[in-house]
């Protein structure tokens, strides 16, 4: 069942929760998934050309993303930053649509935690 | 392209290499991908400048060598094809190899900082002259396929004068006629000084290049700005990239502009980029007005003239003064081009025998033209250095060796626990690698120390010095360098630690200081190596000591001392009268300063410039034009043979009335090379002479004979010399002598006064005394000289150290042995002796096979020897004491700690 295959996957790494969060918006190309990334974290998680890949290659095999055909691409609301049909799309899968669900409620579990013991203001015990 | 461009691609084309790191099915899927990427984001990271930029580079590939490893051997997921096991253990235990070596290195830090310094000077060294041999002699000429071009000369076989330059109508029927070029274009064969005027600033000294308007085409590098000659171009002139950036700043609104080159207008019309360099001082005739290296601007060569055309406006066939530069044909060589151009001056003879018979063409490289002169040196350094390098690896290799004798119970053990030779041997190469990663690096620091300080001492004349810069070739050469490096010097720890016995090595355990007898004569063998080496090395440098001594001992026939020279561009005179004037009141003043003895001045003075030659007609002798004799033609005014301290051998010196214009007997002086050469045996005085075949040419009479002067170099032989009386004839930009009573420098500012109180506006440069001169053009005889004594100290040094370390080990391994000489009643003189006398026995077997050596190499030195034989008995003789004083020397301190055993001790230990 889907959800358990999701559970399966847990926990995600950093990198790859963040370029799940960036595809959940739109279908992106490489470049636009790292610019997108460095936008957001790039300041706390350097990125590396080469991790960003090896990443993006983890989760095409996972079946948490996938590639998008060419034709594909007109179909749906994609931004299209440069006219460039050599480059590969990327589209979150539905599995990569609940895997990332699962991971947030994770992390939220967490960061509860975490508050409950005054780590983080807000806490209720 | 500029260097940012190239940078760019070269770190692109790191980064594409570091990808194969990956597997070959991810590199499949993502490898284009990442290229991309990372090559837009370098252009991000460059527009924050060349620091981040780099930084960005180093990370990138970093993590994309890194990754692609995980990706090979530690992948996540199963979508790479699965490495096999042994692949993976592989790199785990070369890492844990590498941790190892990293573990022993640090704790022995004396043991890892001596060997990876010989190592690191071994290795800096050979690059910093690999990157010389690499700049200058091995780098293509910045032309296009600068293999297809070739350096054209004409053939004086009656002089045996092989590399002449060509005269103008010689060089139109060599480029019509010829069938192996595809275009033949000419080039003035020196450099004129000029003045440089744009209106706006100060006027400039500038040297021109006059070349045909196809040159550049042939060359094949197009302009950074604006256009090249065009064939019917007049007034109008291309830039050096180095006078648009000193001069205009590098205004790209220079094209079009007018200057004054020499007062003559001329429009800019084009910008060389800032590699190129045409013509090379080395593709330069012998004559030439003045020592320059590199041109600042070109102008088209147009053949009009005197020099050029004849009255009747054909060209010029007897006046030599074009260099010429061809391409050959697709698929035709040197050799057979060289013959079509011999063929075509066969027929120049037969057809103008006056002056063409005997004249034959040479044709060779470009290449080789321009850096041909330099190859004996450099190569000679580089020989040198490898020397160095290896005395340095067989140094470490002891070390090591040393070394792994004390870990031969650890070893014993991995033995018996089960490891193969193979893995035991593994591991020492790894030590060895990464001892001469470490030397590597340090090379590398010493070759960004080292290359400036080379280039600084490096004579100006050198070819391409201004190239020499440490890039990836060189950086490529240090790292297989430093590879080879380790695997050599890790071979004998590694083969003796693949060879240990197992059972010797476990009951030895705590102590294991002694080695087998194999392995001491491997130990000494290195020893000896490396003092043979040092030998050779010592010879060579000693041989270029005494070159040296020599060359500056040679007499140059003038008086070097207390003489003050410098050159002046006479002010712009209408005639020949207003040109006297002016030289006569110049030397008055200079005549009147206080300390001065006397003054003169010359066209070209020695060792401080180059040479003009003419033939000569003798009167009473028939001789047909082409073979005329060739003599150096130099023009003196006021006292110059006085000033110079040169001699009068027969006859007189020139008077005040020999240098009235319109003299009735207009008088030259020769010097005792043409006398010995043309009147053998003879008087010469009162004979005549005239100037080149032309019959209209005015007779000279000879009234002396002046001593010769070494006048190229102290090294060539005296040629043959006329003088005229330059007030007959004033010269625009001579050189002025000036002998003072006491220290010449000290005259400078009252000689400068004294020019200036005749006109002020009078350029005056190059200042400098003879002796500073004198030194100058030895510069590159010191250079060689230098590198080779640091060479030879250096190998005296690491040798020294070799025999110091060895000589320690075997006197502690003989302790035992001592203790019992000492017991049975050996005196300290006794042990002395012993030890110091297996020292010597080291130091003369390596000087034996040294000395050996140097017999078969030194010959290959004789280019570079001056006035001492290669088989110097002196320096042979020298050579063997030193080195077996210092073989000697180091065994000093070891042989104090064995005079020091105390038997007892020594005897309980045993």
């Amino acid at each position: 069942m889907p959800f358990r295959a999701a559970d399966a996957l847990l926990p995600l790494t950093p990198i790859a929760f963040e370029i799940l969060l960036a595809l959940l918006e739109e279908d992106l190309h490489g470049y636009a998934v790292l610019q997108q990334v460095e936008q957001r974290v790039g300041r706390t998680l350097p990125l590396r050309t080469g991790t960003l890949y090896r990443a993006l290659a983890r989760l095409l095999d996972t079946g948490l993303i996938e590639e998008i055909d060419a034709g594909d691409r007109a179909a749906r609301t994609v931004k299209v930053h440069e006219d460039d049909e050599r480059r590969r799309y990327y589209r979150v899968t539905p599995l990569g649509r609940q895997t990332a669900k699962a991971e947030a409620l994770r992390l939220e579990d967490q960061v509860s935690a975490a508050r409950a013991r005054k780590l983080l203001p807000g806490g209720k015990r | 392209m500029t260097s940012g461009q190239s940078r760019m691609r070269l770190a692109a084309r790191l980064h594409r290499v570091m990808l194969a790191a990956y597997p070959a099915a991810f590199r499949r899927r993502f490898a284009a991908d990442i290229q991309r990427m990372f090559e837009a984001r370098l252009a991000g990271a460059r527009g924050r400048g060349r620091g981040a930029a780099a930084v960005f580079v180093a990370l990138e590939c970093a993590d994309v060598a890194w990754g692609g490893l995980l990706e090979r051997f530690a992948p996540v997921a199963s979508h790479a094809s699965p490495t096999p096991r042994k692949w993976r253990m592989s790199v785990e235990t070369t890492m844990a190899d590498v941790r190892f070596a990293f573990r022993l290195m640090r704790r022995s830090p004396l043991f890892t900082a001596l060997a990876m310094g010989a190592l690191a000077l071994g290795i800096g060294a050979t690059g910093a002259i690999f990157a010389a041999v690499n700049a200058v002699l091995v780098r293509p000429l910045p032309y296009a396929r600068p293999a297809e071009l070739v350096m054209v000369w004409s053939n004086n076989t009656n002089a045996a004068l092989p590399r002449n330059p060509v005269s103008a109508a010689d060089y139109v029927d060599l480029q019509t006629m010829n069938r192996s070029l595809a275009g033949l274009e000419a080039a003035q064969s020196f450099f004129a000084p000029a003045q440089f005027r744009d209106g706006a600033g100060e006027p400039l000294s500038i040297q021109t290049s006059q070349v045909t308007a196809g040159m550049f085409d042939l060359l094949g590098r197009p302009p950074v700005l604006g256009r090249l000659f065009q064939p019917d171009d007049q007034n109008v002139v291309l830039l050096s990239y180095g006078l648009w950036q000193r001069r205009f700043g590098g205004d790209r609104a220079v094209i079009g502009r007018t200057v004054d080159i020499n007062l003559q207008p001329a429009t800019i019309v084009g910008v060389m980029p800032a590699d190129f360099t045409f013509p090379y001082r080395t593709m330069l005739g012998p004559s030439g007005f003045s020592r320059a290296q590199f041109a600042d601007v070109w102008q088209p060569l147009v053949f009009q003239g005197r020099f050029y055309q004849n009255a009747d406006g054909s060209l010029v066939r007897q006046v030599r003064g074009l260099g010429l530069v061809g391409r050959v044909k697709d698929g035709v060589t040197t050799s057979q081009a060289s013959e079509d151009l011999s063929t075509i001056a066969a027929s120049l003879a037969k057809a103008y025998p006056a002056s063409n018979a005997g004249w034959d063409a040479t044709v060779l490289p470009l290449h080789e033209q321009a850096v041909g002169t330099a190859k004996p040196a450099l190569l000679l350094l580089l020989g040198g250095v490898s020397l160095l390098w290896l005395i340095g690896c067989a140094n470490v290799a002891n070390l090591l060796l040393a070394r792994s004798v004390a870990r031969r119970n650890e070893v014993a053990v991995r033995r018996a626990l089960g490891a193969t030779r193979w893995r035991l041997a593994r591991q020492s190469i790894v030590e060895g690698l990464v001892l001469s990663a470490g030397g590597g690096i340090g090379g590398v620091l010493l070759l960004y120390a080292g290359i400036p300080a080379l280039v600084a001492l490096a004579p100006p004349d050198t070819p391409r010095v201004s190239s020499i810069t440490p890039d990836l070739t060189v950086f490529v050469f240090m790292f297989l360098l430093a590879s080879a490096t380790g695997i050599l010097t890790a071979l004998l720890p590694a083969a003796s630690a693949a060879q240990s016995d197992v059972q010797a090595g476990l009951k030895d355990a705590g102590r294991g200081t002694t080695l087998s007898p194999a392995r001491k004569r491997v130990r000494a063998a290195l020893v000896v190596g490396e003092i043979a080496l040092a030998v050779l090395l010592t010879t060579g440098a000693m041989l270029l000591v005494r070159s040296f001594v020599s060359v500056m001992g040679v007499d140059p026939g003038f008086s070097v001392d207390r003489l003050l020279t410098f050159q002046i561009n006479a002010p712009r005179l209408p005639n020949p009268a207003a040109f006297q004037e002016y030289y006569d009141r110049m030397f008055t003043a200079l005549d009147a300063v206080p300390g001065v003895a006397a003054t003169g001045g010359t066209t070209r003075v020695p060792l401080g410039s180059t040479n003009v030659t003419t033939q000569v007609s003798i009167e009473g002798r028939d001789i047909p034009a082409a073979q005329l004799p060739e003599v150096e033609f130099r023009r003196a005014l006021n006292n110059y043979f006085v000033a110079m301290g040169m001699p009068m051998l027969r006859g007189r010196s020139f008077t005040r009335e020999d240098g009235v214009l319109g003299v009735a007997q207009p008088a030259c002086v020769i010097n005792q090379a043409m006398q010995q050469r043309l009147f053998p045996g003879e008087d010469p005085v009162g004979r005549r002479v005239r100037v080149g075949p032309n019959p209209q040419a005015v007779w000279l009479t000879i009234v002396g004979v002046v001593g010769d002067v070494r006048h190229g170099s102290l090294e060539e032989m005296p040629k043959s010399e006329m003088y005229i009386s330059g007030h007959l004839s004033p010269p625009s930009a001579p050189y002025i002598a000036v002998r003072s009573h006491g220290d010449p420098g000290a005259l400078a500012e009252a000689v400068r006064r004294a020019v200036w109180s005749v006109d002020a506006q009078t350029p005056i440069y190059d200042m400098k005394t003879m002796a500073a001169m004198r030194s100058e053009s030895v510069a590159e005889r010191r250079f060689v000289l230098t590198l080779a004594t640091v060479f030879g100290v250096l190998a005296l040094f690491l040798a020294t150290s070799g025999v110091y370390g060895v000589m320690a080990l075997i006197v502690s391994e003989r302790t035992p042995e001592v203790g019992v000489r000492v017991a049975l009643g050996a005196t300290r003189t006794d042990i002395l002796n012993l030890v110091v006398g297996q020292s010597a026995r080291l130091g003369l077997a390596g000087i034996g096979i040294g000395v050996a050596g140097s017999f078969v190499l030194a010959p290959l030195m004789s280019s570079q020897l001056f006035g001492v034989q290669p088989l110097d008995a002196a320096t042979f003789a020298i050579v063997p004491v030193i080195l077996l004083a210092a073989a000697i020397l180091a065994a000093v301190m070891p042989a104090r700690r064995a005079m020091q055993v105390d038997p007892v001790v020594a005897l309980r230990n045993n």
